[in-house]
């Protein structure tokens, strides 16, 4: 064992242990501040990745919405359904006008119980990645192969309670919708004469689709032509030999162009836009540049809550200088006697900078743990809730700035209680109480 | 310290507070190692001023103050500071202890400063506690008696093995029996470390333990060797 000595940072921790209330209230504040602000940083962060993910391998979002910013949002985010389809010979004369990796057409415009339902080919399972580099997985069953089959995503999966083999109707917009049986009271617009089986449910993906249900296209043109029949009053089944020309529409096409091996980025992209564009009747997005735009839009109303944080921290500064400052006044004997026996006015000014450095380094560290903890949960929550996957990581470099700022706090709010403990008059303050 | 050094030695001395009237003036004064004096005046004649520039603790106007060859007056900052840590002990009326450390931390910390090497801190400061009777080392210093505590603050003053020890009115709040009680610890302790003890007080009675009686006016006008 080796030799007990007294070092400056036992007098600094005994020092602080000595008013342990005080301490523990400004290392809770900073503590609190520093994880209000990582995790508001983090939120930014994971936000955006959470957004990201959805468009995946797409390289041109093509829909009839009004802009491109809300074919994104519809037709990626499921905010909507499309209001505006697009015609299958249309959706043909893009496909064939050049020579894409692959073009896939989607309908939406159904749900079930809520949850949004995609009509697509099985190149969406195939092709489209949700993530880019990362394809679909199925947690159990099957993609779909002949009509009248659905896939479910994982949050739908769960939010609805389905499972492979059950049989569900479809309500065209949004509303109430049944499982296999007679329809409900009160229900939707509901495709009853056509039931769909469940048979595969996919992995999380954490992207929006996760709470989508899938379908083969032509089964959902079906729906609708037997509603268009219903109309007209044809009685009977309506098959894929009643689909007219007009039954045949899509609400998007996801685009991939072509690119070269190990590289996803496509030297057409801008050429292939603008081509698009020229069309009037269509409107055509890069989902990466409409979610930066979405993300520049909020990005001011992130920056408020940032400058908050920042200013609830500067709050906690003050408050360790103020809990020192005033513990000055109880000390002046203590720092007193430690000059008598040799402390150099530098080392007593040391050791209170050392405290304040003290207090500010345990509050980020415990709020880094705090936001650590405060983000998994968070993650946890929105993945099981609403099927969001949120990286519960801090952000090393936000990390690192946050503590070092909060440690340079620390400093600066250390430099006047250390200033008036440099000043403490000696001789003046080892004289008996009166 | 030189073998032949004197414990301490002033020339000179001129000091004044500020805007202050009143001046401390010593011309000379010298003691040898390892002599006890003892320094006696009334109250507000300036013992504890000559104490406290002697320390170091205030800055002399003219003179020289040397301790164990070392002058005090010519250093500045943290030399002085170290000086002070290195060769001198001090011991007050109140003991200022350092509150919320153990007895053995107490005099730890006067070691800290010192030039001794930290691997023999801890011997060292047993070693003398055990020696001034205190059995309870680690326990703080605030649950310690009142004779206790001044027994630490006689170890702490003594701990970096000082050439000279100075007494502030050690005793001043004693009563005659804890008097003789305390200056017998202090001045063995001294005498047993052969450190020099230069010790105030305003108690007539206090001439007897010492060879060497010194009055505060006479030194100031130049009567002190």
């Amino acid at each position: 064992m080796s030799a007990r000595t007294l070092t400056d940072g036992q007098i600094v921790m005994r020092s602080l242990r000595a008013r342990p209330l005080s301490t523990w209230i400004t290392i809770s504040m900073v503590a609190t501040s520093v994880a209000l602000l990582l995790v508001l940083l983090g939120m930014r962060t994971a936000a955006r990745g959470a957004f990201d993910r959805g468009s995946g391998n797409i390289h041109l979002l093509v829909s009839a919405d009004p802009s491109p910013l809300v074919a994104v949002l519809n037709g990626i985010f499921y905010a909507n359904s499309p209001s505006k389809p697009i015609s299958w010979a249309k959706y043909q004369s893009i496909r064939s006008a050049f020579p894409y990796q692959w073009a896939i057409p989607t309908q939406q415009g159904d749900s079930y119980r809520g949850f949004p339902t995609m009509a697509t080919s099985a190149d969406f399972f195939g092709k489209f990645e949700p993530v880019a580099g990362e394809p679909w997985k199925l947690a159990s069953g099957r993609f779909f192969e002949r009509p009248f089959e659905i896939v479910l995503g994982a949050a739908a999966a769960k939010g609805s309670g389905l499972k492979l083999g059950q049989q569900v109707f479809l309500t065209h917009g949004s509303g109430a919708s049944r499982e296999g049986g007679e329809p409900e009271e009160h229900a939707g617009h509901e495709h009853g004469e056509y039931p769909f089986k469940v048979v595969g449910i996919l992995e999380p993906t954490g992207s929006a689709h996760d709470r989508a249900l899938f379908v083969d296209l032509e089964s959902s043109w079906i729906l609708h032509a037997h509603d268009r029949r219903e109309r007209a009053g044809i009685e009977g089944v309506t098959t894929s030999a009643d689909l007219e020309d007009d039954d045949r529409k899509v609400t998007g096409i996801l685009l991939r162009l072509p690119t070269r091996a190990g590289s996803d980025a496509s030297a057409a992209m801008q050429q292939q836009f603008d081509t698009l564009r020229r069309d009037t009747a269509i409107v055509v997005a890069q989902p990466a540049q409409q979610i930066q735009k979405l993300f520049e839009i909020v990005s001011n109303v992130d920056g408020i809550f940032i400058a908050m944080a920042v200013v609830v921290l500067i709050s906690s500064a003050l408050s360790t200088m103020l809990a020192l400052y005033n513990s000055m006044a109880a000390r002046t004997r203590q720092i007193a006697v430690l000059r008598v026996l040799g402390a150099s006015q530098g080392r007593v000014f040391g050791l209170v900078l050392t405290e304040s450095l003290v207090i500010t380094m345990s509050g980020a560290l415990a709020g880094i743990a705090l936001a650590l903890l405060g983000g998994i949960a968070a993650s946890a929550w929105l993945k099981a809730s609403i099927g969001l996957v949120i990286d519960p990581s801090l952000d090393p470099r936000s990390t690192v700035i946050v503590l070092g700022g909060t440690v340079a706090l620390g400093g600066l709010a250390g430099l006047l209680p250390a200033w008036r403990a440099y000043q403490v008059p000696v001789a003046d303050n080892l004289r008996p109480a009166a | 310290m030189t073998a032949s050094a004197p414990a301490l030695a002033i020339r000179d001395l001129r000091f004044s507070y500020p805007a202050a009237s009143w001046a401390l003036s010593v011309p000379h004064f010298e003691m040898a190692a390892g002599e006890h004096v003892l320094l006696v005046g009334g109250s507000g004649r300036g013992k504890s001023t000559l104490l406290q520039v002697v320390a170091g603790l205030r800055d002399l106007g003219s003179g020289s103050v040397e301790v164990a060859g070392t002058r005090m007056d010519a250093l500045r900052g943290a030399a002085r500071d170290e000086a002070r840590g290195r060769s001198i002990g001090m011991i007050f009326q109140t003991f200022n202890l350092l509150h919320g450390f153990s007895a053995l931390e107490n005099v730890l910390a006067a070691l800290m400063f010192s030039s001794m090497p930290a691997a023999g801190h801890e011997q060292r400061a047993r070693t003398l506690l055990s020696t001034l009777g205190i059995a309870a080392a680690d326990a703080d210093v605030d649950r310690l008696s009142v004779g206790q505590q001044q027994r630490v603050a006689v170890a702490r003053a003594l701990a970096a093995r000082p050439a000279l020890v100075l007494a502030d009115e050690p005793t001043a709040s004693l009563d005659p029996e804890n008097t003789e009680t305390a200056m017998d610890l202090i001045q063995s302790a001294c005498r047993a470390e052969g450190a020099a003890l230069l010790c105030t007080s305003h108690d007539p009675a206090m001439r007897a333990r010492f060879a060497r009686v010194e009055s505060i006016d006479e030194m100031i006008h130049g009567g002190a060797r």
